[in-house]
């Protein structure tokens, strides 16, 4: 299925999107990553969640299912946290969930006769017009390249006398 | 306009980092109020109302939030934050996971891992791994934000005398629950906080060898961090990863050893005020950043700089 639109897509849309979807072919597991690389927001399946009534268990590094609830091990700040979450519900993945599984050129070939569903947000009737505009984009400050030293003594001396970082 | 800054914490201690968020949230003006939603952490509402700048604490103990869920924290926060013209908190594994459902339950967007706030509804955030920074305005009525943690001085932990008030009702979704956490123990710093990191990459060869480093981190008062390449090779567990996908951080020093440089892992640090790199291939891409490089077999040069220290 592919939606298309010429507006800007942002998190909130994305996720509008997928509930009205969702509202369709009723999933028990819907699963996202958990940030993409280019915006890094880190949004989308956990909008989608909330839009749906549904609970999540983001940055997963383990996923089973058993008795109507999944069980997910997430990556946390700390270490890792284990939940029980009701199905149907969300997963987001995080790095080490599982090994990614490339497509092989025969599947890559009948993937070209798969039916395919274009649809538009209006024909799902949902409003994605975004709401935050970027008015500008950057380069961040540069940091120059600093010295190289010769020894592990020049090094610590360095660090001791010049940076001052170490006593 | 009002500021409704969400408390981060383990019910016992009020999370460093929340200092840091009141702070960003002072930057936008108006009154600061900050919510602590917990179990048993009336300690942690009154260290929140000894911050400085903060006009108000709203308590929220109960069962229901005690291990920070998701499902119903986010209600919580939707309907207390109803009423505020801002949504902060940090941008952590906490953060990011319940702020999404706040913002799409209240039909507006989130702004993510700020690191500068222009006005009232223009902020900067970085994107493509910090290799470009956005200046973004939202149009939203109620703004829903997340700071990066290293990129406001926080605010004093004392001095302030804000009155703390409970909230009435429970939110409780009843469509998850807590099992259990495995929990780094570390007499170490927690890497987010530390002044001084040593980390290690896929030229450490192997878990035993952050022995290496461990000597080291203990002579500095340091945290031990790691690549991705190191945690995928499952040398060490992931709570040590510095990138990207991992923390972010920005110590006094930071110490790469036997780490090359990719661009994620320079999304993680390279805010740090002083970089180290010891890597024996002198073309690796962090001596482009790195203030002092050296160039040196890593198992020579850390038995070497641990002895000197």
């Amino acid at each position: 299925m592919l939606i298309e639109t010429d507006l800007e897509i942002q998190p909130l849309g994305v996720a509008q999107v997928l509930k009205a979807l969702q509202d369709k072919e009723q999933a028990d597991i819907v699963i996202f990553g958990k940030q993409s690389i280019d915006g890094d927001n880190a949004q989308t399946g956990q909008m989608f969640a909330a839009l749906a009534g549904m609970p999540q268990g983001t940055f997963a590094s383990k996923l089973t299912i058993a008795d109507g609830k999944a069980q997910v091990i997430r990556e946390i700040d700390g270490g890792l946290q284990t939940v029980s979450i009701n199905l149907p519900c969300v997963v987001t993945t995080d790095l080490r969930l599982n090994e990614p599984r490339y497509a092989s050129l025969p599947n890559i070939m009948k993937a070209k006769k798969k039916p395919f569903d274009m649809l538009t947000p209006e024909e799902l009737g949902v409003d994605i017009a975004p709401t935050v505009e970027v008015l500008c984009v950057e380069p961040p400050a540069e940091r120059q390249a600093g010295v190289k030293v010769d020894s592990v003594e020049e090094l610590v001396d360095k660090l001791k006398n010049e940076a001052k970082v170490i006593s | 306009m009002s500021v409704l800054v969400v408390a981060e914490h383990d019910n016992v201690e009020l999370k460093p980092v929340t200092h840091v968020v009141i702070a960003a949230a002072l930057a936008i003006g108006g009154d600061v109020d900050v919510l602590v939603a917990g179990e048993g952490c009336g300690d942690v509402a009154q260290a929140a109302a000894r911050a400085a700048g903060v006009n108000k604490v709203l308590l929220a103990d109960n069962a229901a939030y005690a291990h920070q869920l998701a499902e119903n924290i986010a209600l919580l926060v939707t309907d207390v934050g109803a009423s505020y013209s801002h949504i902060l908190t940090a941008h952590t594994t906490v953060g990011k996971n319940f702020l999404p459902r706040v913002a799409a339950s209240l039909g507006v967007a989130q702004i993510s891992d700020i690191q500068g706030v222009d006005s009232a509804d223009t902020f900067k955030r970085p994107i493509y791994a910090g290799n470009a920074i956005a200046t973004v305005r939202s149009n939203d009525a109620i703004k829903v934000i997340s700071v990066r943690g290293t990129a406001f001085d926080p605010v004093a932990a004392e001095g302030g005398s804000a009155a703390v008030e409970d909230v009435a009702g429970v939110h409780d979704a009843g469509i998850s629950s807590f099992i259990g956490e495995e929990v780094a123990k570390s007499e170490r710093p927690e890497l987010t906080a530390a002044s001084i990191i040593i980390s290690g990459g896929r030229g450490m060869q192997s878990g035993e060898n952050f022995a290496l480093l461990e000597g080291i981190a203990d002579k500095l008062g340091a945290a031990i961090g790691a690549s991705r390449a190191a945690v995928d090779a499952g040398f060490v567990p992931n709570d040590m990863q510095v990138g990207q996908t991992g923390k972010i951080v920005a110590p006094d020093l930071y110490i790469a050893v036997g780490i090359s440089g990719a661009i994620q892992h320079l999304a993680g640090m390279k805010d740090s005020k002083v970089i180290v790199a010891i890597n024996k291939d002198e073309d690796a891409p962090i001596f482009q950043v790195a203030d002092y490089g050296l160039v040196a077999d890593l198992f020579k040069a850390l038995p070497e700089f641990e002895a000197l220290l």
